[in-house]
């Protein structure tokens, strides 16, 4: 079952059209004195729960068969659907 | 003189029975897939540790056990991944005979295609290292490429003609299925408790170590935890707030309605994003992309349907016309160097883990269950699993399986 996504610019679209981009993880850590420990958590260490309890992830998606812009939008991984606002889809 | 029935239809037997639900085991391991089974066997057979519960949310082979392409293959990249997958295509054979069960080991070889000068020097390196190994493995070029597989196109019609290919005669094709309800066999013959339907919800610590498992069935307490829960694996370790590398993708596969014979060995092609064989009913099996997203579901899609179509038919151009039967999807928890993760006392002791296998998780799983059930018995990593410890990620060390000849997608 496919699913779609909502663009910020062009609305409700097949998700094919889109790139994933990966989890939200806030600002890149500042290089200076970085250890490469706190490097390689920032860059692939992630926690993805599953289950009713489980928040939506937020997580950034690319246009790429589209207007080209980048976004941030919520989605449950449980279900692939995207979680807007307090009700789904 | 009368004959016996060599099989005796109203004789037939359970191959395990459910046990009932103990609130204490000394080892209780997350997944009744054929990783979980593998290594719950191998703990009662070879250490006796009999005292084991596997839990399974669903059913035994809900998972990627039963929803992989069933093939089998040793010809990785890396010296060390090769050895372990080596050894694991040695067991099908032995554990037939040892579970007393067919798990229908079809021994056709595998063929990889290359289709550019960059795969065919992939092909050559990889060769080396595994005939240095003592794997077979061999180059061919397009004609032979042919005559091992009839049907393929090998001429400049395509957009990426083929080059050459990798010939792995020790790989194959073994029955999903067969490897599940034989372990679980094996396994309740020696007095695992399996139980089914049997949902985690949550994990016990005492701050230093795991106490027990909540779960649909109340609480079980142990002393060993295992984590084996295949695509699941990162979405378990997240209910103790450990953070993993790995990202859990569906893949997904279809087959076609039957053909007469004509398909002797598994052939792939990266380029393409195709693996086929032809399974004993005669179905053409074949696999595609993954998609992009994390996600933990088994949804598959039309998109891929139609992609693995029109691959197909590129190659084999004879395959046209054939229709789809039926889709599927598992997951796939994939790892930045498509590396897996097998540790021990992972922030707690006597915790382990045993994911991140990729789309490598079905031809893996008996030899990671012999070694995992090693390092849960004595506490003490196995030298095999040395070169699969989670902290080569923080150290930058990583494997070098991404330099790998059967590259899918964007993740490898």
């Amino acid at each position: 079952m496919t699913f779609r996504l909502t663009c910020p610019v062009c609305g409700k679209r097949d998700v094919y059209e889109f790139t994933f981009g990966g989890q939200e993880r806030g600002p890149r850590p500042e290089q200076d004195e970085l250890s490469a420990e706190e490097h390689f958590r920032w860059t692939q260490f992630r926690m993805i729960p599953c289950g009713a309890q489980a928040p939506p992830q937020e997580e950034w998606w690319y246009h790429a068969q589209g207007c080209g812009v980048w976004f941030t939008t919520r989605r449950d991984p449980g279900t692939n659907l995207e979680v807007v606002g307090d009700g789904d889809e | 003189m009368t004959v016996k029935p060599s099989f005796n239809w109203l004789r037939l037997r359970r191959l395990w029975r459910p046990a009932p639900v103990r609130r204490h085991y000394d080892v209780v391991i997350i997944g009744g897939g054929i990783h979980g089974l593998a290594t719950a066997y191998y703990l009662a057979r070879t250490h006796g540790i009999r005292d084991v519960a596997l839990l399974e949310s669903h059913y035994i082979g809900f998972g990627g056990s039963g929803r992989n392409t069933a093939i089998v293959r040793a010809n990785q990249r890396t010296a060390e991944n090769v050895r372990l997958y080596d050894e694991g295509l040695k067991l099908w054979r032995t554990l037939t005979d040892e579970l007393d069960f067919n798990l229908m080991f079809f021994n056709c070889g595998t063929l990889n295609l290359g289709h550019s000068e960059a795969a065919v020097n992939a092909f050559r390196m990889a060769a080396s290292t595994h005939n240095h190994l003592g794997v077979k493995s061999e180059l061919l070029d397009p004609q032979q490429c042919a005559e091992l597989i009839p049907g393929l196109d090998i001429s400049d019609r395509l957009a990426f003609p083929i080059h050459a290919g990798l010939y792995h005669p020790p790989g194959g094709v073994v029955r999903h299925d067969a490897v599940v309800w034989g372990l679980a066999k094996g396994a309740a013959a020696h007095g695992v408790h399996i139980h089914q339907g049997c949902e985690v919800q949550g994990i016990d610590t005492d701050g230093s170590r795991v106490t027990g498992v909540r779960t649909s069935l109340g609480t079980i307490r142990c002393n060993r935890l295992g984590i084996m829960a295949g695509g699941y694996g990162a979405a378990v370790a997240a209910m103790l707030g450990i953070e993993l590398p790995i990202h859990p993708l569906t893949i997904q596969a279809m087959v076609t309605h039957p053909l007469k014979p004509f398909l002797h060995h598994v052939f792939s092609s990266g380029a393409y994003h195709v693996y086929a064989n032809q399974t004993l009913k005669g179905e053409i099996a074949t696999g595609a992309h993954m998609d992009p997203q994390v996600n933990y579901t088994n949804d598959a899609t039309a998109y891929y349907l139609k992609h693995q179509a029109e691959a197909l038919v590129e190659l084999m151009p004879a395959l046209r016309g054939v229709r789809f039967m039926r889709i599927w999807a598992g997951l796939a928890d994939m790892t930045p160097d498509m590396a897996p993760i097998m540790e021990g006392h992972l922030g707690y002791d006597h915790l382990y883990l045993d994911a991140g296998w990729g789309y490598f998780g079905f031809k893996s799983g008996p030899v990671a269950g012999k070694y995992m059930a090693d390092y849960m018995a004595t506490g003490e990593r196995p030298e095999m699993l040395k070169a699969f410890q989670l902290k080569r990620f923080l150290e930058g060390r990583y494997s070098g399986e991404t330099a790998a000849v059967m590259k899918y997608g964007h993740w490898d």
